[in-house]
């Protein structure tokens, strides 16, 4: 889209096909699309259209192809790598206006939902039948299926649950050429699907393979019994060898998170959940399952928590301070505002084993760049996330901070980790997937990509090296360096 | 065409002067590569028999929690290529569900990893589940990582046999509708043998004992053997399914055939089966266009 005219006419194209209320091309209507929850790296979009079904999308999108425009899906914007980020312009498709549960079929555990409903609500309708959706990503009061698909989400009760992948049973996507794909089950079919997992290659691919529309949920059934714990420990290594010991035990409970004592601090004065202030670390770990196995393991887990000198084990009462508790921790994040005025947050994963030595790894990082680095992570699944303090004012902070989020995430890999686990690459963390892969490992991604979009017209300059930059990025790193 | 190869590389160099290769065998390719009990994950050669490996595992409690029929002779590298199941496939989901990392040689002999060793990860796009199911046509699957599960403390089996559909059928929805979390709910008919259903139970001793209780009251009897499904499923190469719900109404139209169902998942093996129409034929030719453009490996 270079000149005017063409915008123009692109605006009157589009709104042929949703209408003038559901096309978006004024800068300042724009601006609320100009990035996602990563706001390094900001750019506007061409245009955004609100569809409100997949006919619409489809023709959208044969629209975009005959322009020869980038498309840009979009859920909710929660995504925390720049995955939705307009790096050339292009089309955002958004599908928060496609955001109904279709069905929730109990008898077989399943519900059909629209791409722009939010993953939350799906349990909200399901939990009258005793079922739910189990992958909870911290964003999920926002967050959509489509964006879930996109980014494989996880959550804090991955441990047990497994993540997206694992639960979306199928999807409707409207590929870069227009057509309309179903991948996976079908609502109604049957779970063997013939040939290649083409369901499997598209979740995770960040949009890049194109738009999905309706997606095919797996629900399962709510445990009738929970506990939850919160332990409290000098040290994020006494938390940690508690962690050791429970899986040792052999018990894989729902949720194993830890925070430090900036967090913890953070969220008490945030939340008044009645943290303990003084604590290294605190442990929360939730059992669910049949009464009696619950019960069995919940004497297993405080015995161990002793065992390593928790200095307290302080088990949730009943369902409120249950939810009172996933709720402050998932809105950790949130309770960073009052440290300070930014924060990067990485999503490395380590194997668990390795948890002590990058906890140690990190205090290092925050010494070196003299950065505060508070941190909340799934320990169970060895995924941390350290929260880099910083002062956006401060051009020298903002380099020390992305130089601190490179060490982090360098040190993951040498651990036989991963920089991310959750996340996704995004816009962000394109520099890493050479360092993680070989070559010949990202051509091979590269192939898959090439079978659902030969143009790469779809979500553009993402995951892979050499992908073009936002302008205003280069200048903020230019201004750090 | 079927290759031996000896070793990784020596796969790379055969694929690079083959073509219409049909079959390699890892039988020399065999080791486990590490098995870290603390992390719960392992990586295992393609090679390795799923009997061997799970000895291995076993010696921490652990498993890889699939159970295809003959492990013995199942190796690892079929296991994932055919995505093979066995009963518990109900409790425990499909290797699928459990594969997190990769190794393959493709076609053109160079070797990709995908994924990595730990749980979760995300970094870029997931072969891994496309070469799940691929029957080695897309390349050569030569290693894998698994997350394990600790071995259950509990693990029970119990069967009841059925006067009709309509008895198995509504046994099924009481089941289906209580507490109960079974890991194997199975329905068969075998050789003329009574209809048969199965629900098997694993976990901590006291939730398997409180449910196989319960079964018990629904007339249960303990002590029930999943072997039917080795010995049944050796004459059933496809196995079409459907929506749980749609099992029985599916079950009828068989007549007196043999099968064995998960009735859980709604998963039907029987003689008679056809192979499963194929989804999106023109992107699955060009997934195999795309990493065998030489047509090196057939199928």
């Amino acid at each position: 889209m270079k000149s005017k005219a063409d915008k123009k006419d692109l605006t009157r194209r589009l709104a042929e096909i949703v209408g003038d209320d559901a096309v978006l091309t004024d800068e300042q209507e724009l601006v609320v699309y100009e990035c996602d929850a990563y706001t390094l790296q900001k750019n506007l979009p061409t245009a955004v259209v609100l569809p409100k079904s997949a006919r619409e999308v489809a023709a959208i999108v044969r629209l975009c192809a005959d322009l020869d425009l980038p498309i840009i899906p979009r859920g909710a914007g929660t995504s925390l790598s720049g995955a939705v980020l307009a790096v050339d312009g292009g089309v955002m498709i958004a599908l928060t206006r496609m955001n109904r549960v279709l069905n929730v079929d109990p008898r077989n555990r399943r519900a059909l939902v629209e791409a722009g409903c939010v993953n939350a609500w799906i349990t909200r309708d399901a939990e009258k039948h005793g079922l739910f959706y189990a992958p909870d990503p911290s964003s999920q009061p926002a967050c959509t299926i489509g964006g879930n698909i996109a980014t494989n989400s996880g959550g804090p009760h991955t441990l047990k649950n497994g993540v997206t992948t694992n639960h979306v049973l199928g999807y409707e996507m409207v590929l870069p050429d227009g057509t309309v794909e179903w991948l996976g089950v079908e609502p109604n079919g049957g779970e063997e699907v013939g040939g290649y997992d083409l369901r499997g290659a598209g979740i995770g691919s960040e949009g890049m393979f194109g738009v999905v529309t309706r997606a095919l949920v797996r629900l399962s059934k709510t445990p009738p019994a929970f506990k939850t714990f919160l332990g409290v420990f000098a040290s994020v290594e006494q938390a940690s060898r508690a962690v050791s010991d429970i899986i040792a035990a052999g018990i894989v409970p729902a949720a194993l998170e830890m925070m430090d004592q900036l967090i913890t601090q953070a969220l008490e004065e945030a939340y008044r959940f009645g943290f303990p202030l003084d604590a290294g670390a605190v442990l929360i770990v939730e059992l669910d399952g049949l009464a009696n196995g619950v019960e069995q393991q919940a004497r297993q887990v405080d015995e161990i928590c002793r065992q390593n000198k928790a200095s307290e084990v302080r088990l949730a009462r009943d369902d409120a301070e249950r939810a009172a508790l996933w709720k402050c921790r998932k809105r950790a994040f949130g309770a960073i505002g009052r440290l300070s005025p930014n924060y990067v947050t990485q999503d490395g994963v380590v194997p668990r084993g390795k948890l002590p030595e990058i906890m140690r790894f990190i205090r290092t990082v925050s010494e070196r760049h003299d950065l505060r680095i508070p941190n909340v992570f799934h320990a169970g699944d060895g995924n941390i996330h350290p929260l880099i303090l910083y002062d956006e004012r401060d051009p020298a902070q903002v380099k020390r901070a992305l130089q601190a989020g490179d060490d982090i995430l360098g040190k993951c890999i040498e651990l036989g980790g991963s920089v991310t686990g959750e996340h996704g690459i995004g816009a962000e963390k394109i520099d890493f997937m050479s360092r993680q892969f070989t070559r010949d490992d990202l051509e091979a991604m590269q192939q898959l990509r090439r079978v659902f979009d030969p143009e790469k017209r779809c979500n553009p300059h993402k995951m892979f090296p050499g992908a073009k930059r936002c302008a205003e990025f280069t200048q903020k790193k230019q201004v750090a360096a | 065409m079927t290759l031996k190869p000896c070793t990784i590389s020596e796969l790379q160099a055969l694929l690079t002067r083959s073509r219409g290769v049909d079959a390699v065998s890892l039988d020399a390719v065999a080791d486990l590569i590490e098995h870290v009990p603390g992390d719960m994950t392992a990586t295992v050669q393609a090679g390795m028999r799923l009997a061997d490996f799970q000895a291995r595992l076993a010696k921490v409690g652990q498993w890889l929690p699939v159970d295809p029929p003959e492990p013995e002779t199942v190796t690892i590298g079929s296991l994932l290529a055919d995505n093979l199941s066995g009963p518990r496939r109900f409790g425990c989901g499909t290797i699928r569900d459990w594969l997190i990392g990769l190794a393959v040689v493709l076609p053109d002999g160079t070797l990709i990893r995908n994924g990595g060793r730990v749980v979760k990860n995300v970094a870029g796009f997931d072969l891994c589940r496309l070469f799940v199911g691929a029957r080695d046509t897309l390349g050569i699957i030569v290693e894998a990582t698994f997350k394990l599960l600790p071995l259950p403390e509990a693990d029970a089996c119990l069967a009841k046999p059925c006067d009709s559909l309509g008895q198995a059928e509504e046994l099924l929805e009481k089941i289906w509708t209580s507490e109960l979390q079974p890991s194997v709910l199975d329905l068969h008919r075998i050789d003329g043998g009574p209809l048969t259903l199965v629900i098997g139970f694993a976990g901590p001793s006291a939730d398997v004992e409180a449910q196989s209780e319960v079964a018990t009251g629904l007339r249960f009897a303990g002590g029930a053997s999943l072997d039917y499904d080795a010995r049944f499923r050796r004459t059933t190469p496809h196995f079409p399914s459907v929506a749980p719900a749609d099992l029985a109404s599916t079950l009828r139209t068989l007549g007196d055939e043999s099968f064995v169902a998960r009735a859980g998942n709604g998963v039907i093996y029987h003689p008679s089966a056809e192979p499963p129409k194929l989804p999106s034929p023109e992107l699955q030719k060009r997934v195999k266009e795309m990493f065998d453009p030489e047509g090196v490996i057939s199928g």
